[in-house]
């Protein structure tokens, strides 16, 4: 029996996909329904369906043996679980942007940051000349240098598009590699003996 | 603000929890009596200096802090591993078998299976080397818990020079391989070797590092990590590894022991070989221990150790889990007085506590608060004036 913790949204349809090429029955997946806990056909897997933030939260505490989470949430978190494999899903570049014609703003003595990754923010920053001021947001980030509240954003960028509707471009890439990522529990990884060996199978596909 | 309220990560231990606590540790202390530990307690309250200036230290945002009179920097106690090494470095002693039941305080952010405040129990071994010493703590740990009912448990071995030794060789910075240790710990391949190639290390170290998450499970993974190292301190941490697990097999634990290579962890006291005693029941370990021989050292004395501590709370957590929580004893039985009965009614519950019989004096009189205690379910013994007992 294993416990999945599932972030519903973005990755949803291409993590069941993945899990089912590994042999896991995710049919119950694929019907439209508000249960958020699933379980398969055969009592071998449970589904817990999640905001993707929360991934991390469920997985470290063993609540679910593994899970999905993109690498910004975990690097965000810094929660203590094993991060086993690459899913090579939902790429995208964890940047800071702003305006394009602005990219001075970067050496500014006091940088204005609007994020959704505040622990990520500080420690990159931190390393920097200058002081920063972190802004926390929860959404709609582009639209905090627009309004004058921030003088960069530091932000996931998929395709760049939000960007570039509003006139915003990257300055710079720092992580240039954001994947989801396989996350096991540590104590689930030595005591499930279902885990192991799905491990294997993901790993196989994905070669 | 309400006054009654607790600060975040800590709680008040109510009777039906306390009851299951003391009773653990009981077991525990009779455990450790048995076996040849003394007990040590140690102060709650230290000098931030004590912790500020070992090599060890602890990082100093998770310790709380508060100032004493004179203006120094005090913390509560953030480790107790750390504490009785200072115990024993400040009092002459090189050789003891200690235990403990003691609170640790972690700053951080509370919530989920993380506490502020941390009720452990714990044993140090102090004045003791070797792969026998090591064995011994391990089996010792293993009793302790089977002694408390825990069963299904699985007890993960590593040894800290292995990862040190394939990576002294390389060239990587201090910072580079606490990185790459962090990746490492997480088993987070692919940003492993991202870590490697930018620090530009050699392929055979890439090789033996992009192992090493892989690197647990039984016996056989201690011949494939000695295979893939030249090392020589890695090479002896397997061999080490492989001597500890035939001992603990002849010794009859082989069933609990694993193997992981990759168990790096953060604090960074210890020297050799480390474990960790899991089980499914609980997202975390339940107990964690190692080897550290040079902790002293920075208290200026040099005493070799290997020890362990468990969380107490997560340990009544997972025995709860697998319903082998201790029985709850019967309630006890009440004697209750008569007006003017009190103090034949003392002596009643005086002749049948001394004998060993569990009994509580009702603090009101008269028969209708003695049936009212029988109607809450309890049994109980009415004395009246004349002094014959009754039972209701």
């Amino acid at each position: 029996m294993i416990n999945f913790a599932l972030a519903k949204g973005r990755l949803a349809e291409e993590s069941a996909e993945i899990l089912a090429r590994a042999g896991v029955d995710v049919s119950v997946l694929k019907g439209n329904t508000r249960k958020l806990v699933l379980k398969s056909a055969d009592g071998a897997y449970g589904f817990f369906l999640v905001k993707p933030y929360d991934v991390p939260v469920y997985v470290e505490a063993g609540v679910a043996d593994m899970g999905i989470a993109g690498k910004d949430t975990l690097l965000e978190q810094g929660r203590n679980l094993y991060e086993m494999l690459d899913l090579r899903i939902g790429a995208c570049r964890l940047c800071i942007a702003g305006d394009p014609k602005k990219k001075d703003i970067l050496k500014s003595p006091r940088l204005r940051v609007a994020t959704k990754y505040v622990n990520t923010a500080k420690r990159v920053f931190a390393f920097r000349g200058g002081e920063t001021e972190i802004i926390p947001l929860s959404g709609s980030i582009e639209l905090a240098p627009l309004t004058g509240l921030a003088d960069v954003i530091f932000d996931i960028v998929q395709s760049g598009s939000t960007l570039k509707a509003n006139g915003l471009a990257v300055l710079e890439e720092v992580y240039p590699d954001i994947t989801a990522r396989l996350a096991v529990n540590k104590v689930s990884l030595k005591t499930n003996p279902d885990v192991l060996p799905l491990v294997g199978r993901i790993k196989e596909i994905l070669q | 603000m309400n006054y009654r309220k607790l600060p975040a990560g800590v709680g008040d231990t109510l009777p039906a929890e306390c009851r299951i606590l003391t009773e653990i540790k009981v077991r525990l202390q009779n455990k450790f009596t048995a076996c040849g530990f003394e007990p040590v307690s140690s102060a709650a309250l230290e000098y931030y200096d004590t912790y500020a200036a070992t090599e060890n230290r602890i990082p100093q945002e998770r310790m709380f802090k508060l100032t004493d009179v004179d203006g120094k920097l005090l913390v509560l106690r953030p480790d107790t591993t750390l504490s009785i090494s200072r115990i024993a470095a400040a009092n002459g002693v090189s050789c003891a078998r200690l235990f403990y039941f003691a609170d640790k305080w972690d700053l951080r952010n509370a919530g989920g299976i993380y506490d502020r405040e941390v009720y452990q129990s714990g044993v140090e071994c102090l004045g003791e080397e070797g792969v026998f010493s090591d064995a011994q703590a391990i089996a010792f740990a293993a009793e302790c818990l089977k002694e408390t009912g825990l069963e299904n448990f699985v007890i993960d071995v590593g040894h800290v020079d292995y990862f040190k030794g394939i990576l002294e060789e390389s060239g990587l910075s201090d910072a580079q391989t606490e990185e790459v240790r962090a990746f490492v710990d997480a088993k987070d391949a692919p940003n492993v070797e991202r870590a490697l190639r930018r620090a530009g290390a050699d392929e055979r170290t890439v090789g033996a590092v992009l192992a090493l998450p892989y690197l647990f499970g039984g016996e056989d993974v201690l011949d494939k990590a000695e295979s893939l190292t030249e090392n020589a301190r890695a090479r002896a941490a397997a061999e080490h590894l492989k001597k500890l697990g035939a001992l603990l097999c002849e010794m009859g634990y082989g069933k609990y022991i694993c193997f992981d290579l990759a168990a790096v962890r953060k604090l960074s006291y210890y020297s050799g070989a480390v474990f960790t005693v899991l089980t499914k029941e609980f997202g975390a370990p339940l107990l964690s221990g190692g080897r550290y021989d040079n902790l002293a050292d920075g208290f200026g004395a040099h005493i070799p150790a290997v020890g362990f501590a468990i969380g107490l709370k997560r340990l009544a957590a997972a025995l709860e889990r697998q319903g082998s929580l201790p029985e709850i004893p019967a309630p006890a039985l009440v004697v209750a007085a008569d007006a003017g009965a009190e103090c034949a009614a003392y002596r009643v519950f005086r002749r049948l506590t001394d004998c060993g019989t569990r009994a509580r004096l009702s603090a009101e009189t008269g028969r209708a608060s003695a049936e009212r205690e029988r109607k809450s379910g309890n049994a109980v013994l009415f004395v009246t004036k004349d002094g014959a007992e009754e039972s209701l």
